[in-house]
């Protein structure tokens, strides 16, 4: 039997998923782990291939072949108490999960709506799927989501199809559908990267109150360190496919454990620290090289090529360790940063 | 200051496009200057026009209206033929390096074609050019022979900087250039790309949307929104004392990772408006918290607020306005 303590909805316990090509794996998800709190929003963050998008769809069950889950649990808790594992649960438990339990909204809205059927149809069918409603009331209760999404004029919306709307209601019009069955963990990958800066504020503001409302947690996936700073409680860093820091959000930006976060929040340019008082340009601080493939990892710490306090030690890969309470990296030499 | 410190003056810029159901004004009287030797960088959301100045300013797109005076001559009059000859000395570099570059053709051909257009070099001078080009840009002169696709996307800008700089411009367009690269190589290609600016005296248009980039490479910072300029200016001044309610509100919408550089939030409401069926007045009214009655009357014009500041609002003085967007 499954348990988890009471106040954590997920927990991601070294979860790796893997995608086999031929003789050679990519190891997109290696031996993650961390848990989402009730009413808590996590971020997950990373540059191209991390491993964050993969980690999402992987809860979502969503991995598309050769990607196949080859370890770990993803324990969930369900609104009636039970604690499932998903990476292990029937295709049909998992039907059941997704949507009414665990909801993802994702950086292209045309990703889950459907361009043939109107705003109202889809949300109706979404509610009715998971509920016995009479049509009525579920139009009704349609109609009430528009409005909590802060989309005007809702009822003739309802009537609309996607493409009569602008991208930024778009993303509204999904977030009301990803929420219509009132799910307890919004999964959002990417949901604001697209929008243009204006619309992204509201898009923030708006699951920032929709979670104080609702009490749902949100697993927030992105590359943006502004948009987590602005969003998250809890900061899980990930490069290469694997968790390198974790923290909460105030912790992490007031003090990095780990050389890739301090030289991802180095390398952002800020005019008041890379430009002298009289106006004048100092050079980046940017990390040398690429972003590894996972198809190719280096031996030991895969920042190790990258990284300025490279030791031989390096080359045995080091665990997450504990730098300061709550607060994980995964680095040799954490306890010099 | 006098004219000849200015490159390129653009001067009541337009352009219109043709539609069905009428024209629309993507770029509607855009007057700003870039001053040699300066990045003046371009800002604004989608459907600002900020892609459409930049191609116009290289007559990629003919604008509809206004002047472009580079280097004392107004290129919108020029014939194709006497463009040529300018074109060798404006280039741009694109957002995207993975469909800017052929991918049938070697690194050593996509540079080479720009030498060849231009008849700069041959033999083996243009052999040694183009390995200097890819040694300066930070790339080893041996992946001249490789293809597109054997490089990352970092490495792919600076092919398409290279590229850029293989006709020895005085002028680049750079438009989004480390918009599509991930945080970490962005870095690395702002830095070369302030390098090349300054060893070779290069004067730059840098259209972005990341307003923290453009904080901290530009010297001036036009603010677009509709096809009209909001406000212009140094950018130390604009990002200090933004001075129009659509850059205070931009400005303040934009996430950043320093939790001491915030600043008090503006969240506009409603969407950019369709540029087919602009507001009257002031395009930015119908999302303004500052509007009345009478932005829907006049066109503001750009007016100066400060030495080389001008916004476009006629409450600009007013001390609502003033007081919002400052940093807290």
């Amino acid at each position: 039997m499954n348990s988890l303590p009471a106040d954590i909805v997920l927990r991601v316990d070294r979860l790796r998923t893997h995608f086999e090509l031929g003789s050679r794996v990519a190891k997109s998800v290696d031996d993650v782990s961390f848990d989402v709190k009730r009413g808590e929003t996590v971020a997950v963050v990373g540059e191209s291939g991390s491993g964050k998008s993969v980690t999402s769809l992987s809860i979502m069950r969503l991995l598309s072949p050769p990607g196949r889950i080859v370890g770990g649990q993803i324990l969930y808790r369900a609104g009636d108490g039970r604690v499932l594992d998903v990476a292990a649960v029937s295709q049909k438990e998992m039907r059941r999960i997704r949507g009414r339990e665990i909801a993802m909204i994702f950086q292209e809205p045309m990703t889950s709506l459907n361009p043939l059927y109107t705003v109202g149809d889809q949300i109706v069918e979404m509610i009715r799927l998971h509920e016995p409603l009479p049509k009525q009331e579920a139009r009704k209760r349609a109609r009430r989501m528009l409005e909590l999404v802060e989309i005007p004029a809702a009822e003739r919306r309802l009537d609309e199809y996607p493409h009569q709307m602008s991208g930024g209601m778009r993303q509204r019009a999904m977030i009301a559908l990803a929420l219509s069955c009132n799910p307890k963990l919004l999964i959002a990958d990417e949901p604001t990267t697209a929008l243009d800066v204006t619309i992204q504020a509201q898009i923030l503001d708006l699951l920032r109150r929709l979670q104080a409302e609702i009490g749902m947690s949100i697993l927030f996936i992105t590359h943006n360190l502004g948009v987590v700073a602005d969003i998250a409680h809890e900061v899980v860093v990930m490069y290469a496919g694997r968790v390198v820091e974790q923290a909460s959000s105030q912790r992490l930006f007031e003090r990095q454990k780990h050389p890739y976060a301090r030289g991802l929040l180095a390398c952002i340019p800020d005019a008041s620290r890379d430009r002298t008082p009289s106006g004048e340009r100092l050079r980046l601080n940017p990390i040398p090289g690429n972003v590894p493939s996972v198809m190719a990892l280096p031996k030991g710490c895969s920042f190790a090529p990258r990284c300025p306090l490279r030791i031989p030690r390096c080359e045995e890969d080091p665990p997450l360790l504990v730098a300061e309470p709550h607060h994980l990296s995964r680095c040799w030499r954490h306890d010099e940063l | 200051m006098t004219d000849s410190d200015i490159l390129l003056r653009v001067e009541n810029l337009s352009k219109h496009f043709p539609t069905k159901s009428g024209s629309v004004k993507a770029v509607d009287g855009v007057t700003f200057d870039v001053k040699r030797g300066t990045i003046v960088g371009l800002v604004g959301e989608s459907g600002s026009g900020k892609t459409t100045v930049g191609r116009c300013t290289l007559r990629l797109i003919e604008p509809s209206g206004g002047r472009l005076i580079f280097d004392g001559k107004d290129l919108v009059s020029l014939s194709d033929r006497e463009m040529r000859s300018y074109r060798r000395r404006m280039q741009i570099v694109f957002q995207d390096p993975y469909s800017s570059l052929n991918p049938r053709m070697r690194v050593e051909e996509i540079i080479g074609e720009a030498i060849d257009t231009h008849r700069l070099a041959r033999g083996s001078a243009r052999r040694e050019r183009i390995s200097e080009l890819l040694a300066r840009v930070g790339l080893d002169p041996e992946h001249g022979r490789r293809y597109p696709h054997e490089f990352s996307g970092g490495q792919r800008q600076r092919i398409g900087i290279a590229r850029a700089l293989a006709v020895e411009p005085e002028f680049i367009v750079a438009d989004e250039p480390v918009s599509a690269l991930d945080v970490s190589v962005q870095a690395q290609v702002l830095n070369l790309i302030q390098d090349l600016q300054q060893s070779f005296g290069l004067t730059m248009l840098f259209i972005a949307h990341d307003l923290s980039v453009v904080e901290y490479l530009c010297d001036e910072v036009v603010v677009m929104y509709l096809g009209r300029v909001m406000e212009r200016g140094p950018s130390r001044t604009v990002y200090a004392m933004p001075r129009h309610p659509y850059t205070q509100a931009l400005l303040s919408a934009a996430p950043v990772p320093n939790p001491k550089a915030h600043r008090q939030r503006v969240i506009l409401q409603g969407d950019i408006p369709s540029p087919m069926n602009p507001p009257t007045g002031c395009v930015f009214r119908t999302r303004c918290p500052f509007a009345i009655d009478a932005c829907a009357e006049v066109i503001p014009p750009l007016d100066p607020v400060a030495p080389g500041h001008y916004a476009a609002c006629i409450r600009r003085d007013d001390p609502a306005v003033l007081s919002q967007g400052k940093r807290l």
